[in-house]
């Protein structure tokens, strides 16, 4: 159990792998250099394509890498969400209320503060002064809200087999500002908060449905990658050119496999566009050729061919790049 | 790729993107009636700020960068982190409330609140346990998988999912109707339901976030609306159309006037007639090969694997009023498929997509002021296909493919000397008639989370003859 605390838990439906906890994306891109695809759509920026949220989705060659390095345990995610028990749901229920009636409170003094400062908050310097005031007030908020969801967080680690991060349920700043009257709660909005993973619920288990090698992972039927000679081939490129340092993202708008960076993709331009030939005798167009080195030369890249031997489990690199003899 | 990997920067912005960026849903006429804004109350850190982009370098210096470089994608990791580390709060007053039903592969909505529900969801009837035991059918708002996905990631909706538990011993604010369900677990529970694949979810949101109006193409259940006509045929052409356009219409008249038509010899020129001595008759004569769309495929239908080039949405423009009973023909139709596991389309599963899609109608040159009289083909959609092509008049036919009439009976028109009309009537030009194609569709390919969208088009290169 210890080792699989360190591994990076990998949520596996539907044979793909999604991440879900912020500080695992970023352990997977700072320790282990890779990117994966960001696809959930960002909470409160929901209209726009540039940059998404969680979840992560690993390339199957990022997941069978992770698992070559044991450096990640894949987990059969539908089956780690079980229905929760009365109890489990009653205190779920108990933590939503007192959150619900925390807010409340909160509204109803802010709400009160400004009705008694109206007459007065017309001159500038009035709002100039509230504005100070709000400002402090929020920071005040923020400082509590961190301490009560940091309490919050080690009160459920005990009860909870991954090392969550706090639960965003209690992060809410009104918490702090909690005053326990019972009120008609209907009148006053209170904010509903959706949580992204799920192991922020009592009922949620992964215990048991840990794979930590292919093998397993195949024998439960969780996770085949890689299962032919195509996908070997890919695996073989990928790991071999991420233990030579480098960072791959998915190169299908340059006509590769991969995108190849000499370093993070947020800071720097790729230099290859990589493709995979499954072996290193496989026939190549000449067509192909004159289009990587075409495609590659007008987006500043070298085109990498990458082909793999499968008996020697080794790969050789080639690189086009257009002459320019003019 | 490269816009999904090369994201935020350093320079944290001051300024929120938020505000930049409207939402148009209800979070913002929550505002108005006099609902708070909570996302106000979240700490500032808990509120996502897009981080800029700014200008990569060509490498890190050896030994895995400079200080300065390290300290820079440092900051530029963090606040990436910091952006996704926001979570989804809503209003009590916006937010939506649907049971996930597993066994029905659709989610029932409790409560729906916002405009997303003018174009999403449709209405079902379920046979509910009535009070007194009897059972009634009623119809109830139900959501396909991909739509309550979407619609509790954008924290528009808490969803419950469906327990045996007596839920009467769970009170408060407002009515447990479930287990409560993360985003993951949707994603976890909800794809692999209903044919949805994570690569259509993706496509799915994608087009959503964008504001297209996404439906399925093929009706999951009857009472899933459809628009008129997209599904059934516009299909196969009729046995006569098969057969006549194997034989050109010429090409027969050729025959039947000239005895037996020589392949040999395709051109006869008449000793007595003087219509055919011009370059026009002399190319037509020279068409003798069948071709065209209207020529049926050499079928080779050896085994019956169902391909993946099958139309999954229909997409509708924001700007197109759109009926979420009675749906209009779609603006576009997207088929989804995987880079990594599917092969560029087969002539044979493009024609059979081209087979069941509408045609399109002629594009007419752009700032030009309309012509009274002539029907105006410029209204998208499939509707008006039969009749777009012709809408000119005789005084422009030799702009025009010739018509049956005409290449039955060339003589009778004989081509005019001056061929300017009087009136300037205008004419689609050929090449963007050829470029923009008679039918259409959107293939939309996902590789591991990058979607990429291709358009492939059926240039009718046969109804345009140059000569």
């Amino acid at each position: 159990m210890s080792s699989d605390r360190q591994r990076i838990p990998l949520r596996i439906a539907g044979k793909r792998a999604y991440v879900w906890d912020v500080d695992d994306i970023a352990t997977i891109r700072a320790q282990y250099r890779l990117c994966g695809v960001l696809t959930g759509t960002l909470p409160h920026l929901s209209q726009q394509n540039a940059f998404l949220g969680v979840p992560l989705v690993l390339m199957p060659e990022e997941v069978a890498l992770l698992l070559e390095i044991d450096a990640a345990v894949l987990i059969d995610d539908p089956k780690s969400h079980i229905q929760p028990t009365m109890p489990e749901l009653q205190r779920w229920n108990a933590g939503q209320q007192e959150s619900i009636r925390a807010q409340v409170a909160f509204t109803e003094t802010k709400s009160a503060r400004e009705s008694a400062n109206a007459g007065r908050a017309m001159s500038e310097d009035a709002l100039r002064k509230r504005k100070e005031r709000e400002e402090r007030k929020k920071a005040e908020a923020s400082r509590l809200a961190e301490i009560a969801a940091r309490s919050d967080g080690d009160l459920l680690a005990l009860s909870e087999p991954t090392p969550a991060q706090a639960p965003p349920i209690h992060s809410d700043p009104a918490v702090s500002a909690a005053g326990n009257q019972t009120e008609p709660l209907s009148s006053i909005p209170y904010a509903v908060v959706v949580s992204a993973p799920s192991s922020s619920f009592e009922w949620y288990n992964p215990s048991g449905r840990f794979y930590s090698s292919l093998e397993d992972a195949r024998a439960a039927g969780v996770w085949d990658y890689p299962s032919t000679l195509e996908e070997r081939a890919r695996c073989g490129v990928f790991s071999g050119l991420w233990k030579q340092g480098f960072f791959m993202g998915g190169g299908i708008k340059f006509g590769g496999d991969y995108l190849v960076y000499p370093g993070d993709p947020l800071r720097y331009h790729s230099h290859f566009a990589a493709s995979v030939l499954v072996s290193p005798i496989s026939a190549l167009r000449p067509m192909e050729i004159v289009a990587h080195g075409r495609l590659g030369t007008a987006t500043k890249k070298a085109h990498l061919l990458c082909g793999w031997d499968d008996e020697k489990q080794e790969v050789s690199y080639l690189s086009i790049e257009w002459a320019g003899f003019g | 790729m490269d816009d999904t990997l090369e994201l935020p920067n350093a320079i944290a912005p001051k300024v929120s993107l938020a505000d930049a960026i409207q939402e148009e849903d209800e979070q913002s006429s929550d505002g108005e009636d006099g609902g708070l804004d909570w996302t106000k109350l979240i700490p500032e850190a808990v509120r996502p700020v897009i981080p800029k982009r700014g200008e990569k370098e060509f490498e890190p210096k050896a030994g895995g960068g400079s200080n300065l470089q390290l300290h820079v994608l440092d900051r530029a990791r963090s606040a990436m982190l910091e952006a996704l580390r926001a979570t989804r709060t809503t209003s009590s007053k916006a937010i939506s409330y649907g049971v996930w039903q597993p066994s029905l592969a659709r989610t029932h909505v409790t409560v729906a609140r916002g405009i997303h529900f003018s174009s999403m969801g449709h209405s079902a009837p379920r046979s509910l346990l009535g009070e007194n035991g009897v059972e009634k059918i009623q119809k109830r708002l139900e959501l396909l998988p991909e739509e309550a996905i979407y619609l509790i990631e954008r924290g528009s909706m808490f969803c419950w999912k469906e327990t045996d538990l007596n839920l009467t011993e769970v009170s408060g604010a407002f009515e447990v109707l479930g287990a409560p369900m993360s985003v993951q677990q949707g994603y976890s529970e909800m794809i692999g339901t209903e044919d949805l694949t994570l690569d259509r979810f993706q496509v799915f949101s994608y087009l959503k976030r964008l504001g297209y109006v996404v439906t399925r193409t093929k009706p999951p259940t009857s009472y899933y609306p459809t628009p008129p006509n997209t599904v059934i045929v516009n299909s196969a052409p009729s046995i006569f159309q098969r057969i006549s356009s194997l034989f050109p219409t010429w090409a027969s008249w050729l025959s039947r006037l000239c005895g037996s038509f020589d392949w040999w010899r395709p051109m006869r020129i008449s000793r007595w007639l003087h219509h055919d001595k011009n370059y026009g008759s002399l190319f037509r004569s020279l068409r003798f090969i069948p071709s065209g769309h209207g020529v049926p495929l050499r079928q080779s239908k050896s085994v019956e694997v169902e391909s993946p080039y099958q139309i999954f949405y229909n997409l509708y423009k924001p700007s197109t009023p759109f009926k979420k009973t009675a749906p209009p023909p779609p603006d576009f139709q997207i088929v989804v498929i995987n880079a990594r596991t599917t092969p560029m389309p087969t002539l044979q599963e493009l024609t059979d997509l081209f087979d069941v899609l509408p045609e399109l109608p002629t594009p007419l040159p752009r700032q030009r002021r309309p012509i009274p009289g002539t029907t105006n083909p410029a209204i998208p959609g499939p509707a008006v296909s039969e009749n777009a092509a012709p809408t000119q008049t005789l005084n422009n036919a030799n702009q025009l493919p010739p018509s049956l009439f005409r290449r039955l009976f060339p003589w009778a028109f004989p081509r005019p000397a001056v061929a300017q009309p009087l009136i300037p009537v205008r004419r689609p030009n050929p090449f963007m008639a050829l470029k923009a194609g008679k039918k259409m569709v959107v293939i939309a390919v996902v590789d591991s989370g990058s979607i990429s969208f291709f358009r492939f088009s059926q240039g009718a290169f046969t109804e345009w003859p140059m000569m």
